[in-house]
Parts: structure tokens; sequence; C-alpha cells
């Protein structure tokens, strides 16, 4: 009869074949694999005006994840039902450097939907069309916080030359300095948690805890404390006391990225 | 503008470098956590992200080598990196001609003999585009695989040069070439001196092209002291983090 020798892996090893398995274990003592608690989140650092051929750019990196944010401007003709509003296109790229799990090829269904959320823009005749183009080089967890952090601080860091329109040319003439910033009526900032268990709610999921999760919420609000967005998908876990929660915790974590924020806004000058 | 503006009357460039100036050179290997390999290069104002995975399983079963490893290098431009926008899909032919470029540039160097069977992806992010795109993907290509311990024979280290008026240019930005002046990129194994490309558009003299050549190796050498220091840098204090009693 063979002897029975217990198996015993390195954390690692245990980690890839049951992760969940290895999740519990943290959570259970109300701490995460990278040390933080259930409820707080990663380092974030956001960089302004990094790119210098764009009109506007951001890099923000909360933890490992990081996104680059470039936005430029162009002219265009507007929507004859809005005949005020320009338009923002904002496009994400997940690139398959950013984790071995995105393959090459064309844009999946995540890069696909992001959610615009309510910015005023005011704008002239011939429409300022801003393209924002959002690059993931590195993708830990938390893409979606950290390409809505970095539009925003783009956003704020775009300045448009003057244009005038010239009516019997039909053409728009814009000076060479850039020099009016965007007039920006609301700043939303997201926050993302991940429900995992049934029981834990955890901020700011990594990559592995993603994967595993349950389900994932996030709220978007403003400054004036009103909740600008909600986005759950799947998962019948998460009841209205963990909701109650999560909007007490995105509104902390507001205030965070503000601060943060206007460290970065300091910096730059 | 004429050709004589780019070189005013003091042997100054438009950027205030002189003839044979490399851009100042920026760089730093590791600074992605989820691929193997990665590094940052900024060349003036170019800008350069490079990631490496690999050795690992390949793809596609109609790229394996039965003996050696497959190499694939997907370059892409980010949209706001030029002064027009410009969504450039992977697929444009430019960019697949650089990194075609970039790949046999790198398959003798890499020991590939020694991992059957698999395949190792580069991945480069333009995010700022001023000028030397083939000889920063070079660069950065270089430093991610020295960080994702990729074993190659050497250092690859590239630079560009041309002429103007019988002066020879040494690292030339967008500007200078736009105008159709040659532009001839070398790509240099620094310590034995072989060359893995060597790439020149436009019409050269005979005569001045080994001139040329020399200036851009010299060039390419003058890189390598940079790569070599940030990758020494790098070792150094990963060393000191792990061994903290020293």
């Amino acid at each position: 009869m063979a002897e029975e020798v217990p198996l015993s892996f390195e954390a690692e090893t245990f980690r890839k074949i049951q992760p969940q398995e290895y999740l519990r274990r943290f959570t259970q003592k109300d701490i995460r694999p990278d040390g933080r608690e259930l409820k707080q989140f990663r380092q974030t650092t956001i960089n302004l005006g990094c790119i210098t051929t764009t009109d506007g750019s951001s890099m923000v990196r909360i933890g490992n994840t990081t996104v680059i944010c470039g936005i430029k401007a162009e002219v265009s003709v507007p929507n004859p039902n809005f005949p005020q509003k320009g338009y923002l296109v904002p496009n994400v790229d997940l690139a398959p450097m950013c984790s071995p799990k995105f393959k090459p090829g064309p844009p999946s269904e995540q890069a696909q939907v992001l959610n615009l959320d309510t910015l005023c823009i005011h704008e002239g005749f011939a429409v300022w069309v801003l393209y924002a183009d959002l690059v993931c080089v590195n993708y830990d967890g938390n893409v979606f916080d950290a390409c809505v952090i970095g539009l925003i601080t783009a956003l704020s860091n775009v300045k448009l030359p003057e244009a005038t329109f010239v009516e019997e040319d039909g053409l728009v003439n814009a000076t060479e300095e850039r020099s009016i910033p965007l007039n920006i009526s609301r700043l939303p900032y997201p926050a993302t948690f991940a429900m995992f268990d049934g029981q834990y709610l955890l901020v700011d999921p990594t990559e592995l805890e993603e994967s595993i999760a349950n389900e994932l919420i996030t709220i978007i609000c403003d400054e004036s404390e009103n909740i600008c967005a909600v986005w759950k998908v799947g998962g019948v876990f998460c009841n209205s006391e963990y909701l109650k929660k999560c909007i007490s915790i995105a509104r902390e974590r507001y205030a965070e990225i503000s601060a943060i924020i206007e460290e970065a806004r300091r910096k730059e000058f | 503008m004429s050709r004589q503006e780019l070189i005013g009357p003091q042997g100054l460039r438009q950027d205030g470098r002189r003839a044979n100036e490399l851009r100042k050179i920026k760089c730093k290997p590791s600074v992605l956590s989820q691929a193997d390999g990665s590094s940052y290069i900024e060349q003036g104002n170019t800008k350069c992200l490079a990631a490496v995975y690999g050795p690992r399983e390949a793809r596609q079963k109609g790229q394996v080598i039965h003996n050696k490893a497959s190499i694939n290098v997907e370059l892409s431009l980010a949209p706001f990196s030029m002064s027009e926008r410009k969504k450039r899909t992977k697929y444009d032919k430019r960019l697949l001609e650089i990194a075609s470029a970039v790949k046999q540039t790198f398959e003798p160097v890499i020991m590939t003999s020694l991992f059957a069977r698999s395949q190792i992806d580069i991945y480069l992010q333009i995010l700022q585009f001023d000028g030397g795109i083939i000889q920063i993907c070079i660069n950065a290509a270089t430093l991610a695989l020295i960080d994702a311990g990729i074993p190659m024979l050497e250092y690859v280290c590239a630079c560009s040069a041309g002429i103007i008026e019988n002066t020879i240019l040494l690292d030339l930005n967008n500007t200078e070439e736009s105008f159709d002046t040659p532009e001839l990129t070398v790509a240099l194994l620094p310590k034995s001196e072989k060359v893995t490309l060597l790439q020149l558009d436009s019409r050269l003299q005979v005569n001045e092209f080994e001139n040329v050549m020399r200036t851009a190796a010299k060039g390419c050498k003058e890189i390598y002291e940079v790569l070599e220091d940030a990758t020494r840098d790098h070792i150094k204090d990963l060393l000191n983090r792990s061994n903290p009693i020293n």
C-alpha cells in the first residue's frame, strides 16, 4: 500500500489551480492577497499632459492597471437635431500587450462598451468633435475606473484654440495657440466593486478578483453628491444593503480622487 | 521652409542640436506588470512602449516551427500620437512593414533554437510620434527582451542618420524626415559590430554612403551605452531590494 503523502503547494501554484479557495482564505480573515483591506483602493496616480501631440492627455495608474488617454479635437458639422452640441467620441483600445488574456484581433465587447457620462460642453456652430482614445497598456483589473478617470482628467487638460466661423467660405479659422480650456460642468468619478462568495464586498478588484467574482458593480458620482450612473452586470447576490454600502464608499472615493487630481494639477505647473 | 533652414547659420538644427548629436534618451525597463518583459523609451519627443510575452505556447498551429521559436511582432500607433488624428488599424501596410523589419532584425539575434515550437510575442505601442519609428521600436524591443530574460547574442541598437548639403545629421526627427533627405536606419550589434538591419529611404550618393553609415553606427554605440546603463541600474535596484542587508 502506498503511503499517503499530503499535498501541499506553494502559494503561487495554489493561486493558479484553485483561485476561489485561495481568495477565500484571505477574505475570511478580512484581508486581500495584496495586503489591502476589503474597503481599500489601490494607490492611484495621475499624470496630466504627458503626450504633447494631443490637445489634452492624461495617464492614470490604479495599482498596476495603466490607461493612457489622448484627446484630439477636430471640427465637424453638428447633428441637425442638436445644433448646439458637439461630439465626444470615446474609443477604448485593449491592446494584446496589456494582458496575456487578450489575443490580437478585433476589439472585444469590453472595449466597445464605454459609458459616456454626462458632460456639458459648450461649443460653437461648426462644432468641435473630440476624439478620445484610451489605450490600456497594463491590465490588472478595474480598467473601467481607470478609463473614466483618464477620460475626465484628459478632458480637463484639453485646451482648444479660438475658432471663428466664416460664413461665406464655410470655413473655420482657428488660432495657432491653444488657449481655451473646456468648460466642464460636472466631474463624475467612478468606484468599482466586486462581490465574492455572496458576502464579501471587494473594492477596486484586481484581475484575479475580477475573474472569479460573482458580480461587478460600478457607481459613478459627482461633486454635488448625486449619483450619475450605476452599472451592475449579472449576479444575484447583491441586495440593497450592499448597494447602500457601495454608494457611501463611492462618495468617500470621490473625495480621494479629487485630492489626487488636485495634486497632479499642481505638479503640472 | 527651405532645406537650408534645417541647419541654421551656427550649425544648429531646428531643435537646437548639433549635426552629430542624438536626441535626449530616457528609458526604463520593466514598466508593465502583466508582460513577461517590458520597457518604455523616449527619444526626444517620440515615445514608445514595448511588451514581450514568451516564450509561450504558439497561438496558431500554422506558425509552429519544429526546431525554433517563432517571433511575432505587432506594432500599433496610438491614434493621438501624430499631429493629425488618424486611426490606423493593425493591418496598415506601413506598420506591417516596420513590424516585419523588426522581426527580421531580431530573428538571428534571439536564440530561438532553445525554445522549439513556442512563440515569442513582441508588442510595440507608439504613444507619441516625432520621427525615428524603426529605431525606437528596435531599441524598445531590445530592452523588453532583456527584461523578459530571453537569451540573445547581444543588444541590438538602432539609429538613423541622413545627409543635407554635405552635412551628416544624426537621429532625424519628424520635420527632418519629411523632407526628401535620404534617411539611413542602421541596427547594430555593438560589440561584434555586425549589422542586422539597414534601411535607406530616398537617394544617396554612393561615396557618401560609407560616411553616413559610419555616423549611424557611432550613434548606435552611444545608444548602447544608454540602454546598458538603464538595464544595469534596474538590476542593481532589484538586487538591493531583495537583499536589504548589504
